[in-house]
């Protein structure tokens, strides 16, 4: 099950959070080596890390530990590609009510669990997260390398302007499109008809 | 036209392709417009035990392509060693210092010039899950790379290499069993009677003195082996003996 994790329901997360950016800091500091803020030397935290974020975590039945999660930032607000990387765009960055930046996707680096399904899980969340809530297009900044497998999971990626260097990397920002055949072939991908984002727990300000 | 309006208009058509024929136009094209002088989307399967579709896409010379196929250099061909190291491009010049070439493996390097290419800048396309596969955007001698097109280059490995796969799953699916399958890679009388000791559980010592050669030419034998079936253990390479009839259970087990 995933979970919307937002600044009204998050008080009720702890654990899982600070499990998220635990491996946040193993993954993208540690493993990685990407040059970005550490907080009391256990957990990558940024500005955007703000009461707009919005989180879809993927944990354990218990709900006390992180497997998987992404951050959601509203392309209105401060977000990592209108506010860090607007050159990586040929023309204006996407913004609107119904695009939404995916930054911080993120596996637990813990292998005692079926990543794989995780991952899927968490993808198929994303896209139930879209359309339930009007978001037509996500933006996201990915290391070149890593489009082939972006495409092969299903995501429809087109590229926003070209890939530049950026340190020692190549990267580039896409736009994904989200439709309900999005949906459909995902859950094609995952043999089920269920819906995995748990909305029980979610909380919004009216 | 910029070069981001190339892409864009290559992503489009890409993901509009329904057969290779279209898609090794569109790349054809794209690859000269970018200023390259040809192309090869490969994946590396191991083409008697895999279930994924083989995509041999290029638009090299006849004479080139032949030299290949005659020389069955695709098995050797370092650069499939050398994608699997690397996550990021690099040119044909970069592959001894990414493999050490054997003597087989120095052949292929060696056969572009001869047929009258340069070099050559190669995309690894890595997918978990699926094999390696890579993208080569090859220069003609006398050419230099258009270095400026190498972030495009690498954008249009991935969509069309995506391309390819979505042709390849229709194709699996329109003929509704595994496609036909390409030779299987042929191993020498040598290569099969180490396969076949090691098999038997015999260390390269023991292999050594039954057949009367030396360890190291046991250990290069397993080695050239292992590399025609792309594969990293002697397990895996024993099975893949086995599964091409090369080697049979009675062989190993008597």
């Amino acid at each position: 099950m995933v979970d919307v994790v937002t600044a009204n329901n998050r008080r009720n997360f702890r654990p899982v959070l600070d499990g998220m950016h635990r491996d946040r800091k193993q993954v993208f500091v540690d493993q990685l080596k990407w040059d970005i803020p550490v907080v009391d030397g256990q957990f990558e935290k940024d500005q955007f890390d703000n009461d707009d974020a919005i989180y879809l975590v993927a944990t354990d039945p218990q709900r006390t530990r992180h497997l998987a999660s992404v951050r959601l930032l509203p392309s209105t607000g401060p977000h990592l590609l209108g506010d860090v990387f607007p050159y990586l765009c040929e023309g204006e960055v996407p913004r609107g009510d119904d695009v939404w930046e995916i930054t911080r996707l993120c596996s637990s680096p813990a292998r005692d669990f079926d990543v794989k399904l995780v991952r899927r899980r968490l993808a198929t969340a994303m896209v139930e997260f879209a359309l339930l809530y009007g978001i037509q297009r996500y933006t996201c900044i990915t290391h070149v390398p890593y489009l082939s497998y972006l495409l092969a999971v299903g995501w429809e990626c087109e590229p926003l302007g070209m890939p530049q260097t950026v340190g020692d990397s190549l990267i580039g920002a896409l736009s994904i499109s989200i439709t309900p055949a999005t949906l459909q072939l995902f859950r094609q991908k995952m043999k089920s008809r269920v819906p995995v984002l748990q909305l029980d727990h979610i909380a919004h300000a009216a | 036209m910029s070069s981001f309006d190339e892409i864009q208009q290559f992503v489009q058509a890409a993901n509009r392709v329904t057969e290779f024929e279209e898609l090794k136009n569109l790349l054809g094209s794209t690859v000269r417009s970018l200023g390259f002088d040809h192309y090869a989307l490969f994946n590396h399967i191991r083409p008697s035990t895999s279930k994924e579709y083989p995509v041999r896409l290029h638009d090299y010379p006849d004479a080139f392509g032949e030299l290949f196929r005659e020389k069955g250099y695709l098995h050797d061909d370092p650069v499939l060693v050398a994608c699997q190291k690397s996550a990021v491009p690099f040119t044909w010049e970069d592959v001894p210092q990414l493999v050490s070439l054997t003597p087989k493996q120095k052949e292929v390097f060696d056969a572009p010039k001869l047929a009258g290419i340069s070099s050559s800048f190669i995309v690894p396309i890595h997918i978990p899950g699926e094999s390696t596969a890579s993208c080569t955007f090859a220069m003609r001698l006398g050419r230099d790379f258009p270095k400026t097109s190498f972030p495009a280059a690498q954008y249009v490995s991935c969509f069309a290499f995506e391309a390819a796969r979505r042709v390849s799953q229709r194709m699996v699916t329109k003929k509704g069993r595994v496609f036909q399958r390409a030779v299987s890679p042929k191993l020498t009388r040598r290569q099969l009677d180490c396969v076949v000791l090691a098999g038997r559980g015999k260390s390269d010592r023991d292999i050594a003195q039954i057949l009367g050669i030396s360890n190291q030419t046991v250990h290069q034998h397993m080695e050239d082996a292992k590399r025609k079936y792309d594969v990293a253990t002697r397990i895996q390479l024993i099975v893949c003996a086995l599964f091409d009839n090369h080697v049979a259970f009675a062989d190993l087990v008597n």
